[in-house]
């Protein structure tokens, strides 16, 4: 088996390199020395490949490629840069320095800035590379220790040893930073531009949106979470690792099928079933249906998560996010769901970071620790699903996220059962009208999943093969008590109605959670996603939600005409039973937060995501077990 | 606008006796005042009050970051009777502007100061403690300010703060000035730092009254103004740099018949800068600067403009007549100096049409300072910093 590495077409055009190279430097805070930016003025790679020497290779096919290498460069490969120094000594020691106590020099601290140019070269690389390709997702190329052996910085300053010497000094410090974080980064875009044209499109999309993401409701939407998308929204080197580890699980390979056009054309035709129009748009080779009835893989609710529940919530979040005035109006539908399945969102989205976390500098005893994760997940799905938790666990890897969202629902739920006070509760979400959105479509979802696990826990019945599936059934309630609700609170509701209303809402829980756990109904509702040749032209679920969104949309001014109403009409549960299955909640809750705080005490270390956004951020949080798991990792090179 | 603090810092030197104006490091104090003022950033507060003519305590509230503020505490030994009441104190303290220099005085002598009592020195130094916390960054600012004799004055200045290096840093500064000449002697814990700087005032030395009588030739030649030249020196001992400048300044003094101005000009040798400033007060109610830099190593120049205007209130039309009519020291008669101020507006243009503007004044017994920064070259961003402060002393 050879390899054939093909140096000279990298050498051609390196103009876009020098730009992203202009950038990563200009990142970082520079040292008060530098008052201007820095420029990338030449870059070249040299006529002298690197020396690469296969230490191992993970995966290999046509489209794509995962392997480690020992690099060694000594080539004749040079960089310049340009950018403006202060000569001054005083002036920069000056001006790090509080004025208070500063000897606030007349004129002596004055500023002398010079141009200078800095030429690295006889640059030498010593290091273990990671490199992970695939058609679709691009390079991920990751250093495991810090390549930089030496080099040589010759300066405009070169005849004053002080000044050599510093610059030598901070500039092997910048570029082992380059290395390690920037390189990665820019490779993957390189990359990306290349194999992937519709990276070209999304990415100006991106960068709109990237201003906006650092705002704390920024949108997350879980559609953007598999691999391509999440690179594509944030282009962060996280992203990078994180798909590929997703794309061990096969459902990375359906989501990579959402493309952006797709993605479109579903927001249209949902779109179409909000409003009176009849235009229904077309979509090639594709059925638009979500129920089917076809019971040929009892066994396989987790298995095939790409048309569950969860993946047609995705798609609708999308359109949600394009247009938002929408769904903000229809998060009022949603009632308790609402909150509920908010960190469902949240944890399909942290779940990956978690993955990555361990990705770039990860070791091999940790994959196998992941390894035997999923083992145990099989062994448990066998065996006791006497306890809650054991039955989130019994859903294999796939559909991790769903089980977080049921081990990370329950302290939410209950805090914010208890912050419900007020029912327009959702006039505060319908600020950010895309997780709202998001809220909205997994109507009735994660929440009674919940509900399923603790009641099959229960005894009720074994819940694992009920996991991925969205219980649809409530969703007919919900559309009666969306229509029955919204009289309720035309007039004002006082706090006995909002005590009322609480404990309906309780009540109603607990009740749907019975309803759903029953077996034969469970199945229905399992069954039919799984299925691609049902003739069934509209989705349900689709049905129920825009009718749902364009009652409240007629009632705007109670945004939130939750379903809670809906206990009152179905069948009522035992004082016993609801008592029971508030000890089994906090009970639940008790274990998420011990598994929490362990997991807080362990993993506080650099989870670069983590800080990113509030959101994401509580979503580490209520990750529950499988994050503290997921953020030792193996990098995704070793996953083979 | 001056802080209350450093205004009670002030009528502490005024007390002491101490002129600040001879000093290197104020040598082109003028320019600064109308070139470099600070224009202020977000909404602050202040509260300050001199409970006792001896203590005087400042509370600051800021938005800047979320909620910030500061505690301060200042203890002098010198009672100080100058009015701090922001309701009746002098704008001309609190106003950095143009520093019109008065005639050097001759320094007290060691004996005025000392105190007897039965049969021993009960005087102690003039001596002012200084402490000021900001909250949330739990920085801590703290000055020791003696007066060792009437020609010489120590200045110790500390700031603690953990995001400094080694966790703070001190300055002390021996100063000494006889009139005819100022020296200042500094040393900084941080890197080392030592500073000599000297201030040498040409003319008649304020030490020695003229004996003989003034004949009528020598008062018409008497010059008008103050020929100073002074120079600085800084060498930190653990970063082995150093810096240098020199500068000579020419300012007129009160008699003076024309128009009041102050000429600077300042070298820095070792990095080639050049700067020349010319300040005038215009009028009384005027100042303007301008200040010129270059660099003839890098060739790099920078121009700057500045102004200050007294903005007075008319009185009112029928009466005006009548105070035209009235002698001048009469009209001093008001209980509050300034009285009729409505505002002093100051504003700087560079060469790159980053402009600073402040509006400063009284309303009631608040005193206010309004200020922004505009950058005219950013079109999408005009507005660099707004900011408002309010002060309240009683």
């Amino acid at each position: 088996m050879a390899f054939n590495f093909n140096w000279s077409p990298l050498i051609a055009d390196t103009s876009r390199a020098r730009d992203m190279l202009t950038t990563a430097l200009n990142k970082s805070p520079k040292p008060p020395i530098i008052v201007d930016d820095i420029i990338v003025t030449e870059l070249n790679l040299g006529s002298t490949p690197p020396e690469l020497e296969i230490l191992e290779i993970g995966d290999l096919a046509e489209d794509r490629f995962r392997g480690i290498f020992k690099m060694s460069y000594t080539g004749d490969a040079f960089l310049t840069l340009k950018t403006k120094v202060q000569a001054n000594p005083l002036n920069t020691y000056l001006s790090t320095k509080p004025d208070f106590a500063s000897p606030m020099p007349l004129a002596a601290s004055s500023g002398l800035t010079i141009p200078l140019q800095i030429t690295l070269s006889d640059i030498r690389l010593s290091g273990f590379v990671i490199l992970v390709f695939s058609k679709q997702k691009g390079i991920t190329l990751v250093f495991r220790n810090d390549p930089l052996e030496s080099l040589k910085v010759s300066s405009t300053f070169d005849s004053i040893p002080f000044v050599r010497d510093y610059l030598q000094k901070v500039i092997e410090e910048q570029l082992r930073v380059l290395f390690m974080d920037d390189l990665p980064a820019i490779i993957h875009r390189l990359s990306l531009r290349l194999f992937v044209p519709e990276f070209q499109e999304l990415e100006t999309e991106t960068e709109e949106r990237l201003d906006g993401s650092h705002d704390t409701t920024a949108p997350i939407d879980p559609l953007l979470t598999p691999p391509q998308d999440a690179i594509d929204s944030f282009g962060n080197p996280i992203d990078v690792s994180q798909l590929t580890a997703l794309s061990l699980d096969p459902t990375s390979e359906m989501h990579a099928s959402f493309s952006k056009s797709n993605i479109l054309r579903l927001a249209a035709l949902s779109e179409s079933q909000r409003t009176l129009s009849l235009f229904t748009p077309g979509i090639q080779e594709a059925v638009f249906r979500a129920w089917a009835n076809n019971a040929d893989q009892p066994n396989s609710g987790a298995a095939t998560p790409a048309l569950t529940q969860s993946s047609l919530s995705r798609i609708q979040s999308t359109f949600g996010s394009i247009r938002s005035h929408a769904s903000s109006v229809a998060s009022g539908s949603t009632g308790q769901e609402t909150y509920s399945s908010r960190p469902t969102i949240v944890s399909n989205y942290s779940a990956p970071a978690g993955l990555s976390l361990g990705a770039n500098r990860g070791t091999r005893g940790q994959m196998r620790k992941r390894k035997k994760r999923v083992v145990d997940l099989r062994r448990n799905k066998e065996g006791a699903e006497s306890s809650g938790v054991s039955t989130e666990a019994s859903t294999p890897l796939q559909s991790t996220s769903v089980s977080e969202t049921a081990s990370s629902v329950i302290p939410e739920e209950r805090e914010k059962e208890e912050a419900l006070a007020i029912p327009p509760k959702s006039a505060s979400e319908s600020h950010f009208p895309s997780k709202a959105a998001h809220e909205n479509l997994n109507v009735g979802g994660e929440p009674s999943r919940l509900m399923e696990q603790s009641a099959s826990a229960d005894g009720l019945l074994p819940a694992a093969p009920l996991l991925a599936d969205a219980p649809k059934l409530s969703r007919p309630k919900q559309k009666a008590a969306a229509v029955s609700a919204v009289p309720i609170y035309l007039h004002e509701p006082s706090e006995q109605d909002q005590l009322q209303h609480q404990q309906q809402q309780q009540h109603n829980q607990y009740q749907r959670s019975s309803s759903s756990s029953r077996p034969p109904l469970s199945r229905n509702r399992l069954r039919p996603t799984q299925q691609a040749t049902s003739p069934l032209l509209r989705s349900l679920s689709f049905d129920k939600v825009t009718s749902l969104s364009s009652a409240a949309a007629a009632n705007s001014k109670f945004p939130s005409s939750p379903p809670y109403a809906e206990s009152t009409s179905s069948s009522s549960g035992g004082i016993l039973e609801q008592a029971w299955m508030m000890k089994m909640a906090s009970e639940i809750a008790r274990k998420v937060q011990v598994e929490e705080r362990k997991r807080r005490e362990g993993g506080s270390q650099g989870n670069e995501r983590r800080g990113r956004g509030g959101k994401e951020a509580r979503a580490a949080t209520t990750g529950g077990i499988w994050t503290a798991e997921e953020e030792d990792a193996p990098p995704p090179a070793y996953v083979a | 606008m001056l802080d209350f603090m450093d205004n009670v810092q002030n009528a502490f030197y005024e007390a002491s006796h101490w002129n600040l104006d001879n000093s290197y490091g104020a040598l082109n104090a003028t320019a600064r005042a109308l070139l470099d003022f600070q224009t202020p950033k977000g909404l602050r507060l202040q509260i300050s009050s001199l409970a006792a003519p001896n203590f005087a305590t400042s509370y600051t509230l800021g938005n800047v970051g979320v909620v910030d503020g500061s505690v301060s505490y200042l203890y002098s030994s010198l009672p100080l009777h100058r009015k701090l009441k922001s309701s009746e104190l002098d704008l001309h303290h609190v106003v950095r502007g143009y520093r019109h220099l008065q005639e050097l005085r001759k320094p007290d002598e060691d004996w005025w100061w000392e105190i007897w009592h039965s049969g021993t020195r009960i005087d102690r130094r003039d001596t002012l403690l200084y402490g000021r916390i900001f909250l949330p960054q739990s920085r801590l600012e703290a000055l020791y300010l003696r007066r060792l004799t009437p020609t010489r004055q120590l200045r110790v200045s500390a700031v603690s703060d953990s995001a400094l290096n080694n966790g703070g840093t001190i300055l002390t500064l021996l100063q000494n000035d006889t009139g005819k000449y100022s020296t200042e002697y500094l040393y900084s814990t941080d890197s080392a730092l030592m500073g000599v700087r000297g201030l040498y005032n040409f003319g008649a030395d304020p030490r020695v009254a003229p004996t003989n009588p003034v004949t009528t030739q020598q008062t018409s030649e008497i010059v008008h103004g103050r020929f100073s030249a002074g120079a600085e020196l800084y060498y930190g001992l653990l970063n082995k740099s150093g810096g240098i400048s020199t500068g000579l300044r020419f300012t007129t003094l009160p008699d003076h018949t024309g128009f009041p101005y102050t000429m600077t000009l300042t070298l820095n040798p070792l990095m080639g800068n050049l700067s020349s400033t010319y300040a005038v007060k215009a009028g009384h109610n005027l100042a303007l600067c301008s200040r010129f830099d270059f660099n003839f190593y890098s060739y790099e120049s920078e121009l700057q403009l500045g102004c200050e205007l007294w903005r007075r209130r008319r009185s009112s039309t029928d009466v005006e007549w009548a105070v035209n009519k009235i002698r001048p020291d009469w009209k001093q008669a008001t209980s509050t100096p300034d009285d009729d101020v409505s505002g002093i507006l100051k504003a700087r243009v560079d060469q790159d049409w980053r402009i600073g503007l402040l509006w400063e004044g009284r309303i009631k017994e608040l005193l206010f300072t309004l200020g922004a920064s505009l950058d005219l070259r950013k079109r999408e961003q005009v507005f660099r910093a707004v900011g408002i402060e309010l002060q309240y002393s009683s």
